[in-house]
């Protein structure tokens, strides 16, 4: 009985340890390497050329134009991408939310995208949007229109990116708000319509208010995941033309991994880090239950 | 009068299904048409593969010169070395990260222990801030114990996932007390109750956790292109893009090829389960 006590005593570490462990020494130790690696110079070379460098490289950050650049381009990126995205997820889920025939054959489609792959979607929506061969511009110049360069002019390649990952996620943040959609009471609903409310002027007035967690939710979510978009710019732009592309999570992939200076690019993710937690730090202030 | 008034509503009714369902075929086919793009080409020669595009043809969504000479091409070049490290990948990180989420989702839903608030903070930190954001400062870790080019190096820091320890914890949360008491108050560990009684209860958990896990590994590309990139352990998402990208001549009809392939398994996994995938991703975003 004794032996048993003593044993149950350990049995919340045995059910926890791996988890917690594998979580400390996989997702948070590399937050403190990060900011330590950027206290350091060159660290990928050669063993002898590690040098303590003190907060050059965070000085680096902002003083590079290509490397400020790119956070100039993922504030920009950030503040098209991310309200678009939520507001047509919004659109999206209300339009998934009607209860007519079929309803369910529409929603299995519109989740197709979200099983596909980044990395595939890029791919294949760079192969529809070239300027030579791409089915867009085939679409385009049967119906008479000129050629669009897409992809390979500044002017247009953020934005045909914005669009690619897109396809992506406005059906997969939808997800959240026909959830939300779905868990507001019919007796709401039916209040409104009785006193005379149309289909605008009940989502504006009465459905858009009762979701506004999820809505905060998503669209810190949906920044901070698109913080981190690599993929599309790895696989069709290179960051180009003319840097119009250049996002800062493949600016600190260019440092580090193909120059091998983990210095820089553990500078650049750990200011990025630090705006990510700051993001992440004002939905759990939004977010706090009101007793 | 009053029947004037009952057509007009009808009317109403119509235009309001005529409109509804006509933004449901377009969305529909903006979704639909790039998939059976890539499909159809998938199954064209070189010269063929851009032959319905300028002038564009409906043909270019359907097969229609039907070859499997991509197809051929990929396979000589181990992509089927590629899909099946990437079914084994899958596999044990759907094995391993179920043990790791459900025990320690039960802990947080069941046991009582000192921090857990802070603990359970950890986890909920940990799904916030995005793995590819540290993807770099992990390299190094994983670089300096030597697990470049290693199966762990794929799998391992990838086992503990909040998402999923959120789930657990949420589901196993709901179950009913009566379930656990009676079986303590004979005698038996939590270990033998975890295992006996709720998992057995679990099926709809287990199988959330499954699917959300499985894709997130099929789907994997950034830390695979950097720890593990070589032929040996080369995942699908990194042979198609060294299909796509790598080349000096465009082997177009090996790009939809592979694609295609790289695609039809989550599509696939998640139509079958579509609730329960639905379900899992929904726990972190309405309950947190």
């Amino acid at each position: 009985m004794r032996n048993k006590l003593r044993l149950e005593r350990w049995t919340p570490a045995f059910f926890l340890a791996p988890a917690i462990i594998l979580l400390i020494v996989f997702r948070y130790i590399p937050i403190v390497l990060g900011f330590e690696e950027a206290l350091y110079t060159n660290s990928l070379s050669l063993a002898g050329a590690r040098k303590f460098v003190g907060l050059n490289n965070f000085i680096a950050v902002f003083e590079d134009p290509v490397v400020w650049g790119s956070f100039k381009t993922t504030m920009v990126f950030s503040l098209v991408v991310n309200p678009l995205q939520v507001g047509l997820a919004l659109l999206l889920a209300e339009l998934i939310n009607q209860r007519v025939p079929g309803i369910a054959v529409f929603r299995a489609i519109y989740l197709v995208p979200v099983a596909i792959s980044m990395n595939v979607t890029a791919i294949a929506w760079g192969l529809a949007l070239d300027p030579n061969y791409g089915l867009i511009n085939g679409i385009i110049r049967t119906l008479g229109l000129p050629r669009q360069p897409f992809l390979q002019h500044p002017s247009q390649a953020l934005w045909s990116i914005i669009g690619i990952i897109s396809w992506i996620g406005v059906p997969y943040w939808s997800l959240f708000f026909l959830a939300g959609l779905q868990g507001i009471s019919s007796d709401v609903l039916e209040s409104a319509h009785v006193d005379g409310a149309g289909s605008l002027r009940t989502f504006i007035s009465i459905k858009l208010p009762l979701l506004r967690r999820i809505i905060a939710f998503v669209l810190v979510s949906d920044t901070v995941v698109n913080f981190t978009l690599f993929a599309p710019i790895y696989l069709i732009t290179r960051g180009g033309p003319q840097l119009s592309t250049h996002l800062v999570m493949y600016e600190a992939y260019r440092r580090g991994l193909v120059y091998g200076d983990i210095g820089i690019a553990s500078a650049i993710i750990s200011v990025l880090l630090i705006v990510v937690v700051a993001f992440v730090a004002v939905e759990f202030i939004v977010l706090r239950p009101r007793h | 009068m009053n029947r004037d008034h009952t057509t007009l509503l009808r009317l109403r009714k119509a235009r309001r299904y005529i409109l509804l369902y006509a933004l449901l075929i377009a969305i529909a086919i903006a979704i639909i048409l790039p998939i059976s793009w890539i499909v159809a080409s998938s199954f064209s020669t070189r010269e063929t593969v851009w032959k319905n595009v300028l002038p564009f043809s409906w043909r270019a969504f359907f097969p229609a010169d039907f070859t499997l000479d991509g197809y051929q091409a990929i396979f000589e070049k181990d992509f089927g070395r590629a899909l099946l490290n990437t079914f084994f990948l899958g596999a044990v990180t759907v094995v391993f990260g179920i043990a790791v989420g459900a025990m320690s989702g039960f802990a947080f839903a069941r046991l009582k222990f000192r921090a857990k608030n802070f603990l359970f903070a950890l986890v909920i930190f940990s799904f916030m801030i995005p793995g590819d954001l540290t993807i770099i400062p992990s390299f190094v870790l994983v670089r300096d114990l030597g697990w470049l080019g290693t199966w762990q190096g794929l799998i391992v820091p990838g086992l503990a996932n909040g998402i999923i320890i959120f789930l657990f914890r949420q589901f196993f949360a709901e179950i009913p007390q009566d379930l656990i008491d009676a079986p303590r108050v004979d005698g038996a560990t939590w270990l033998q109750v975890f295992i006996r009684i709720i998992l057995p209860i679990s099926k709809p958990a287990l199988i959330s956790a499954g699917v959300i896990l499985f894709l997130g590994q099929w789907n994997n590309f950034f830390w695979p292109l950097l720890v593990a990139p070589d032929p040996e352990l080369r995942v699908v998402q990194v042979a198609v893009s060294i299909i796509g990208i790598e080349q000096q001549v465009h082997l177009w009809e090996q790009m939809f090829a592979s694609s295609t392939l790289a695609m039809l398994v989550p599509v696939l996994l998640i139509l079958p389960f579509q609730r329960y995938y639905v379900g899992g991703i929904l726990g972190s975003g309405l309950k947190g």
